[in-house]
Order: C-alpha cells, then structure tokens, then sequence
C-alpha cells in the first residue's frame, strides 16, 4: 500500500466559513472541513483521485477524509481545513503558550480503500467513547 | 420591508460597517455589500438553529435551563468559562464576573488564534495604526501567514490593497502588495510579489530581513526556502516605502516559534521605522475577538488565561487557557459561550469535555452542544441583538438589531445575568 509523508498545516477557507454559518450540522459543512489536500505529486504517489478516502495519521491520532489535488501545496505538504475531522491528528501540547501546534506536523497519509468518511456526529460519538 | 443602512458584520476581525439589509416581516431577505460568509451567516441566521433549551437532551423550560447550569456552576471546583469572542462586549463582562463569582478560569478564542501575538506584544510592545490609516497612507502592505481571500473576504477591498484614500489617490495602482506563505493561495494572483517560505521557516526569513534592512548582507544563498536576491529587493522596498504595514496571521502564531515568530516581526517592523514609517497588524478572526481581550482586560489586567482560583485574578497561558486546562483534565465544568471548543480544539482536549458537565449558550447545534449537560439557545449579537464590537484594529462598533430573535430567545448577556443570580443564591450571597 503506497504512503506519503507529509507537512500537515490547517486553516481558514471561505467555504468553511460559508458551510458554519448554515449549521455545522449541513452537508455544506461537511463537505467544507472533512478533506484533505494533497500536492499532486503526492495525491500521484498514492494514485488517489479527488474524492477518494485516505487516512491521515500522525503521533496524535488519525481520520478518514476524502482527498483533492492542489496545484498550490509543493511536494510534501498537506492542507487540512481547520475544523473537527483535522483536530482528530492534531496534538494539544501547547508548549507553555496555550496554542497547540496546528500547522507544520508530520503526517503520514495512504489510500483507506473502502474506508468512509466519519460524520460529524460519529466524531462526536468517538470523543464521548474516549476515542 | 425596511432597508436597515451601514449595518456592522458580526462575522470576521474586519467588523465592515456599510451592509444594507433588507427586512420584510421577520426575515432578512437580502444582504448588500456582504462577502460570500457574511451573507450566509445573515441569510442563513434561522437555519438549524436549537429548538428549545435542553437538560441532558430533553427538551425544558429556558428557567430550567438556566436553573441547571447554575447548579452545575455553582457546584464546581474549577469551572471554566469559554468562548466570548463571538458575542458582545456586555456578555464578555458578564462571563468575567460569573468566573469571579465562582473562583474559574476565563479565557477566549484568542488563546488559540492570536494569543502568542499577545505574549509577544507584551513583551516587546506594538506599532499600531487603524485600518482607515492604512487606507489613507499605506503604499507598501506584507501579508505574512495571512490569506485574506479566504478568511478576511474584504479586507483587501476596504481596508488595505485596494481603496483609494486620502494620500493613496490611485488605490490598487500605487501600492505594492506582498505576500509570505507557505502554500500558493489565492494571494499568490493578488500580490505583486509572492514569497514561498518553508514550513517552520518563518523565523528564520524574518530575522534575514532584518539583517538586510539594517545593512547586512545574506551569505546562504537562501533562506527558509526564498533566495538571498528577493531577501535583498524586499528590504529594499520596505525601506523605500512611505507607510508600509504587516498584516499577519495564523501561519505566524500557529507554526513552531508561536510568539517567538511575532517577536520577530515585530523586530524586522522595529528596524524598518528607523528608515521610514512601518507598522503591524494581526489579522483577528471571530468579530470580537479583539473585544474578548479588551473587556477581559479593562476588568482583570489581562487579555485571556485569567484564573480566578484564589479569588483575585492571575494570568498565566499555558496553564489557564482551556486546551492546557482541557488537556490536563483540570476542568471539573465548563460554560461556553458563542464558540465550539469540542470541534476547534485538538481532540485530546475536546474528549475532556465529555467527561464534565458543560453548558453551552449558542444559536446553532455544534459538537459542543451535543456534548452538553444543559443548552440554552440565544440571540445573535449583531442579528437578534444590539451590542459593541470592537474591530481588529481595536476601533469599537455598534452592532445592530436586524431582526426579533428566533423562537423569542435572549441575547447571551440576559442569560449570564440569569445565571450569575441563581449562582449567587445557591452559594449564599444573593
């Protein structure tokens, strides 16, 4: 099974903010903040096409999200719009300042061949169990 | 139908103050002059909102509502009281005193959007201007780990690379436009010159800049990925401008260095004033963010992290802010107000708030009122509800009532004061 390891940073993007003010609870919100976008050497590495599941993993924990291409991240980069399915890998070691690190961990991404995406209300589920 | 003028976004930091919205009988039915966000959150302001003030997921009465929360806070040892930074400025206050009250932590959004830029400007002090100087004077404007095309819609059009002002005649035209990422963006299209700095390497290309505005001369042939050559032309610029600004953002506080990157920054704009004007700016995010660290601040002495623990307020990130209190399973419940810590924090964080009880006073279902012992719907400021803002520049604005709240719901100011009472009954001091 073919892997990339990455640089994970999150962020804003106006689609997210389009998507919250319908409701987290919408499709619109959902199909803003549960990808991931990988360079396109990166999404060729691993023969993923958009829309596709892959599990993005790193020390804090792991997601299924789908996948697209950005012509704008370089090789070894990932963007993860900020929201509950990236917070499922991020840490909350803050360093003494409060602020975990949401931009620049290490991640490993690979193919979740009939994996599915998690909805938000099986995050929530798996923050009650613990998980 | 009323047309309702220079109407205040309660969406990002930019607060823009020229909406035009049209109201017939109880609903908006249209937004002029709203980025595509603003326009969702005032068109969109009805939909999948909470129903009914719940108790453990049943449906209750708002004074049962607000009679639980109080029990909960009331019984609490170290609650944390959370959010603040999408509300108003009165609500803010009325957190502050509910932390008071019952000897909690209180902090902000901040702590995890700009908050090292606070720890930083603390120690090393901030040359500030307001937004409406910027579209007067400026002629030179950096964005660094900033993407106003996504996150701060018109700000480029209102307040920095576009308007013509006063002494910027020709607008767009007689400004260069810079931008420092780590990704091409759309501001890659809007910059004259767009730098790709390496992950982590922020720091590092600050401190070259500075080194080449005061003279120096960059031996590596490039740093944190941006070759020595463009190091050189940018200083160059910087120095030959007649009002330059930094506008920064996540992509400084949230990255490795956190405020050490902001210390930077402010260095390099420190340098540059010994050549000609500079100034720097954070882009906030929630509208009243920068209202959250006023008002905690006016009433505490500090902007966020504040711990009321031994009756008087000490401030300390890392220790009082909600992650590290969340994280280290401190919290014993919590009270949030306009925010969804459950989905912005880490999920090692957020698991702790399933272990306590929590109340949450918002408009809409998010994971944190899933998650939640007691909600209480509430008004939105700025739609439903009057109420001061302050914009990221730290100019105040006076939010609007559009509209009759949903379902008849109070602003989060009136529910606190609820709340603060039964508090007070129930530990004997009413």
């Amino acid at each position: 099974m073919p892997k990339v390891d990455v640089t994970l940073v999150s962020g804003r993007t106006s689609q997210q903010g389009v998507g919250l003010e319908v409701g987290k609870t919408s499709e619109q919100y959902f199909e803003s903040a549960s990808f991931v976008e990988l360079s396109v050497a990166d999404a060729d590495a691993l023969g993923t096409r958009d829309g596709q599941p892959v599990m993005v993993s790193t020390a804090h924990g792991s997601v299924v999200v789908s996948t697209r291409r950005s012509q704008g991240l370089g090789e070894g980069l990932a963007f993860f719009p900020y929201g509950p399915w990236a917070n499922q890998v991020f840490g909350s070691d803050t360093g003494g300042t409060g602020m975990p690190l949401f931009k620049g961990v290490r991640a490993t991404i690979e193919p979740a061949e009939g994996g599915s995406v998690p909805t938000l209300t099986e995050l929530v589920e798996g923050l009650r169990r613990g998980g | 139908m009323v047309v309702i003028t220079d109407a205040v976004c309660p969406f990002c930091g930019c607060l823009c103050d020229d909406l035009e919205i049209t109201v017939e009988g109880d609903g908006i039915v249209n937004v002029k002059n709203a980025c595509a966000i603003s326009r969702s959150k005032f068109m969109n302001h009805g939909e999948n909102r909470i129903s009914s003030a719940t108790v453990d997921g049943e449906a209750v009465d708002y004074l049962e509502a607000v009679e639980a929360a109080a029990g909960i806070l009331a019984k609490a040892v170290r609650p944390l009281v959370y959010g603040l930074s999408s509300t108003e400025c009165v609500a803010i206050g009325k957190a502050v005193e509910l932390a008071e009250l019952t000897g909690g932590v209180v902090d902000n959004t901040s702590s995890v959007c700009h908050g090292p830029t606070i720890l930083a400007l603390q120690q090393v002090g901030e040359s500030k201007t307001t937004l409406g100087e910027v579209k007067n004077r400026a002629d030179l404007i950096v964005f660094w780990g900033s993407n106003p095309t996504e996150a701060h819609l018109r700000h480029i059009i209102r307040y920095s690379a576009m308007p013509k002002g006063l002494y910027t005649p020709e607008g767009r035209k007689g400004r260069y436009i810079v931008a420092v990422d780590v990704r091409e963006t759309r501001m890659e299209r809007v910059a004259d010159k767009f730098l790709k700095v390496e992950p982590g390497g922020d720091f590092e290309l600050l401190l070259a800049l500075r080194a080449a505005v005061r003279g120096g001369e960059v031996q590596a042939d490039e740093v944190a990925g941006v070759p020595r050559e463009e190091i050189a032309e940018l200083a160059k610029r910087m120095k030959g401008a007649k009002m330059g600004i930094v506008f920064f953002g996540l992509g400084l506080t949230q990255s490795d260095g956190r405020h050490m990157n902001i210390d930077a920054a402010v260095g390099l704009v420190a340098e540059l004033n010994h050549h000609t004007k500079f100034l720097i700016s954070p882009m906030r995010g929630h509208y009243n963010v920068a209202g959250a660290n006023t008002v905690t601040t006016w009433q505490t002495g500090y902007p966020y992290a504040v711990d009321f623990a031994r009756g008087y307020p000490r401030y300390n990130p890392g220790e009082y802010t909600a992650v590290d209190l969340l994280a280290k399973g401190e919290a014993d419940a919590a009270i949030i107000i306009a925010s969804d810590p459950a989905a912005t924090f880490p999920a090692e964080s957020a698991r702790h708030l399933a272990r306590i009880p929590v109340v949450t006073l918002d408009q809409k279902v998010t994971p944190t009122t899933m998650l939640s012992r007691v909600v209480i719907p509430v008004a939105t400021a700025g739609v439903e509800a009057e109420g001061t803002a302050y914009r990221m520049d730290g100019v105040p604005l006076r939010l609007k009532k559009v509209v009759e709240p949903h379902g008849g719901v109070l602003p989060d100011a009136e529910v606190l004061d609820l709340v603060i009472e039964r508090v007070r009954a129930l530990k004997g001091e009413a």
